[in-house]
């Protein structure tokens, strides 16, 4: 390898780490932001103050208020809470679901409880994702829970899967097999052994999905089937306010740009972890 | 060679269709100029509503029969709400019981047949079998048909006899036409061709009708429950008019594109107190709701001023209006006092008020299809809450079988036309009363089945105005029901749209003036 190569390559990297950390930063200044967003809101987000009703953005009001009177950059702050941790909570509860799921399947490789799982996992990937949640949390009741619950019980399998074929792999390496002459108990295998080492993919898959999970959870509540009033979140803000569109239209563009601009930022942090921890740009 | 011969026979294959659409185009639009075509946009035209169909003795499809022009009672009522003749050209009161009704000549039902005293007899005798409410309303013990002269007698005195069949489950049809997919042969200017109810409603024009040559050839009614999409409907021509539009988007529509018909009508937003709900059926509760909710801000922003505030069941123009009532203004200070006297105190510090280990959490059900019902309840859930009651909205289009169950709600939170028939009766009986078929709440008071007995054979009707105001004072002190404000109802329509008007009932819509320009 010349050594222009060499040094264009760790410039790319340079790059990459510097890109990772802008996005870091931005997506911590998001979370904490939605973490201490009970202290930062300049005004009570559910006092309703129908004299000021639809009053356009203002030095008083930074976003304007809505139908009821009520501070839109209060709600859009206070709304943040329900819609990051509640995609946040979502993308956990699914990662952990589906790579246990997974790394089990894969362990079995090939005997029923794996072949049984792994067609359950087929049923579902079989629905169009979003219209099944919207079937769940029909079923279910609206509801911010049951929303989570709905988009919880589409999206394991992608994981089961990812972790299954990540498994298999790892499964026949030697330094298994060597752990499994050694006499290491398979639970020791699965979570010392296999885990850390399969575990790279999953969390990138895992950061990627952050943003494609909080559009589907605005989605939902935009439907109805999430939030109800009034609680605060962006996609319900949108959804009850969408016939001001023309006439109020900051009541409705403030929590689309909040969405907007958490999705982005989760997708990009997605993109450059991606980035990072591929083999080919190291 | 291959290639060039599948690029002739693309291109062919190409043109074929092409021409193919430009000549189905064509002569859709030679066919289109023939023919006068007209879409009204509704956003109530459902089951939701209780309109599942256009068969008046179903419900409230009575509604739908008459707004769209294929039904028309014996009586109507005028603009100030006074009785006039419609299929009846006059009556007489021969004694307390029997009415005698002359009925007009040269009346065909769409399905070909005179309308004559012996099909009106058939009809009358239908709804009394088949209806909810027309029974205990019409009180018939026997009806005659003799030609054109019916006769009506009532088992008790039934003053207000005519207002009820004005009601629209009174429309004429003719019975022996059937009722196949719930529609009927009525004498209106239009004939229903295909109903369904939730989505569309076909109509014809009806050549042979009494009162001239209707003007639209084809009109469908469009169910649109949406608020958002019926605009956006309207805004994009895809409809001619509109009933039931939010009044969030009027801005959108005033300008010279669009007219307005605007009318004050008794249609009220009101609040049903569940009885044998835990919570509500403490007094002191009921009291506080009463004085948590601030309908004048209600009224001024959330309806933009398109309504008054609700003191009872009946606007101020009517004799028996609210001016001689009294009930509980907004008033949390109050509605807290009364709230902890009663032992609601809140003893964790949420916020919310207890009492005997329970929470003052109320279920509050409402339905989307009116557009501010919705807003009704997300203001009373913020005003409330300030008070110490918890709301918990159930915004739904299936309220009519949740309401149901008595345990799925406390409060019920409704838009119903009360003086649908220029009589205060309508109301209590349909409401109040134990043999109500709308006393959801099981609200009961022996008083109120007392002035009722008197009211239903009143004949006076400065005394009737007097019962009027004894019994809603009666249930506005029980706090049974809330009123919070009457509306005044628009239809939206495009430029050239003519005889499109409102009526204070909220039920004359389609009428053989009915035209536009295209």
């Amino acid at each position: 390898m010349s050594q222009v190569t060499v040094r264009k390559q760790k410039r790319k990297k340079n790059h990459v780490r510097t890109r990772l950390i802008v996005f870091a930063v931005l997506a911590g200044i998001l979370l904490l932001c939605s973490l201490f967003s009970a202290y930062l809101t300049p005004c009570d987000p559910y006092l309703q103050d129908l004299s000021n009703a639809k009053a356009a953005p203002s030095a008083a009001h930074l976003l304007g208020t809505d139908r009821y009177g009520r501070d839109m950059l209060s709600r859009v702050i206070i709304g943040s809470r329900t819609s990051i941790y509640s995609t946040l909570l979502l993308v956990a509860v699914v990662t952990v679901t589906g790579t246990v799921v997974g790394v089990f399947c894969g362990w079995q490789g090939g005997k029923w409880t794996d072949t049984v799982l792994m067609r359950i996992s087929d049923m579902f990937l079989a629905f169009p994702g979003l219209v099944f949640a919207m079937a769940v949390a029909g079923v279910l009741g609206g509801g911010l829970h049951n929303a989570i619950l709905a988009l919880a019980a589409i999206s394991w399998p992608k994981y089961a899967r990812i972790a299954r074929s990540q498994t298999l792999a790892q499964k026949e390496m030697p330094y298994i097999r060597a752990a499994v002459l050694a006499g290491s108990s398979t639970a020791k295998i699965l979570f010392h052994h296999i885990l850390p080492n399969i575990i790279g993919p999953i969390l990138v898959t895992a950061m990627l999905d952050i943003g494609t999970m909080m559009m589907e959870l605005a989605g939902l509540s935009f439907l109805g089937l999430g939030a109800k009033p009034p609680a605060a979140e962006w996609g319900s803000m949108m959804s009850d306010t969408r016939s001001l569109i023309t006439t109020a239209p900051w009541v409705t563009l403030a929590p689309g740009f909040a969405i907007f601009l958490s999705v982005m930022v989760f997708n990009l942090l997605g993109d450059t972890v991606r980035d990072y921890v591929d083999p080919k740009s190291r | 060679m291959k290639k060039i011969a599948a690029f002739f026979v693309t291109i062919c294959i190409t043109a074929a269709l092409l021409t193919g659409c430009g000549g189905s185009s064509g002569s859709g639009a030679a066919s289109e100029q023939e023919k006068k075509t007209m879409i009204i946009g509704d956003t109530t035209f459902n089951p939701e509503n209780a309109e599942p169909d256009v068969n008046p003795h179903n419900d409230y499809a009575g509604w739908a029969t008459i707004r769209y022009g294929i039904g028309e009672t014996l009586f109507k009522l005028s603009d100030e709400m006074e009785l006039t003749p419609w299929l009846a050209t006059e009556w007489e009161n021969t004694d307390e019981y029997t009415w005698k009704i002359t009925l007009r000549d040269g009346v065909k039902f769409s399905s070909g047949r005179d309308m004559d005293a012996e099909a009106v007899k058939q009809c009358l005798e239908h709804l009394i079998e088949t209806h909810d409410r027309a029974p205990g309303d019409l009180m018939l013990e026997e009806i005659t048909a003799e030609g054109q002269t019916l006769t009506l007698k009532t088992s008790v005195p039934r003053p207000a006899l005519l207002n009820y069949l004005c009601d629209p489950y009174g429309c004429i049809i003719d019975v022996d036409a059937g009722f196949e997919g719930g529609i009927t042969a009525g004498t209106g200017p239009y004939i229903a061709t295909e109903c369904v109810s939730g989505d569309h409603l076909t109509l014809v024009k009806n050549e042979n009708y009494w009162g001239g040559m209707p003007h639209i050839d084809e009109l469908t009614i469009r169910t649109i429950s949406d608020g958002d999409t019926l605009s956006a409907a309207l805004k994009a021509g895809d409809i001619d008019a509109a009933y039931g539009m939010a009044y969030e988007a009027y801005p959108l529509f005033q300008n010279e594109n669009y007219q307005f018909s605007q009318i004050a009508t008794s249609r009220a937003f009101f609040c049903w107190m569940n009885y044998e709900s835990p919570v509500v059926s403490d007094p002191a509760v009921r009291k506080a709701i009463a004085m948590g909710i601030d309908k004048e801000g209600f009224v001024s922003t959330l309806l933009g001023g398109n309504g008054e505030v609700a003191v009872g069941a009946f606007p101020d123009s009517f004799s028996f209006g609210g001016s001689s009532l009294t009930t509980e203004g907004y008033d949390p200070d109050g509605a807290r006092q009364q709230l902890e006297d009663a032992g609601w105190k809140d003893t964790d510090g949420d916020g919310i008020r207890e009492k005997d280990g329970r929470k003052l959490t109320i279920k509050w059900l409402t339905y989307p299809s009116r557009q501010e019902l919705p807003l009704l309840a997300e203001s009373a859930q913020a005003t409330l809450k300030d008070i110490g009651i918890e709301v918990d909205i159930n915004n739904t289009a299936d309220h009519n079988s949740v309401i149901t169950d008595m345990s799925a709600w406390d409060v019920y939170a409704s838009a119903n036309v009360n003086a649908s028939i220029g009589d205060p009766e309508y109301f209590f009986t349909s409401f109040c009363l134990d043999s109500s078929s709308k006393n959801k709440g099981h609200f009961h008071s022996d008083k109120m089945e007392e002035l009722a007995q008197q009211m239903a054979v009143e004949f006076d009707p400065e005394k009737r105005s007097e019962l009027a105001v004894q019994m809603q004072q009666l249930i506005l002190d029980d706090n049974a029901w809330v009123f919070c404000s009457f509306l005044k109802m628009s239809m939206i329509s495009k430029a050239g749209v003519t005889g499109y008007e409102y009526h204070p009932t909220d039920f004359y819509q389609v009428t053989a003036d009915l035209d536009i320009e295209k």
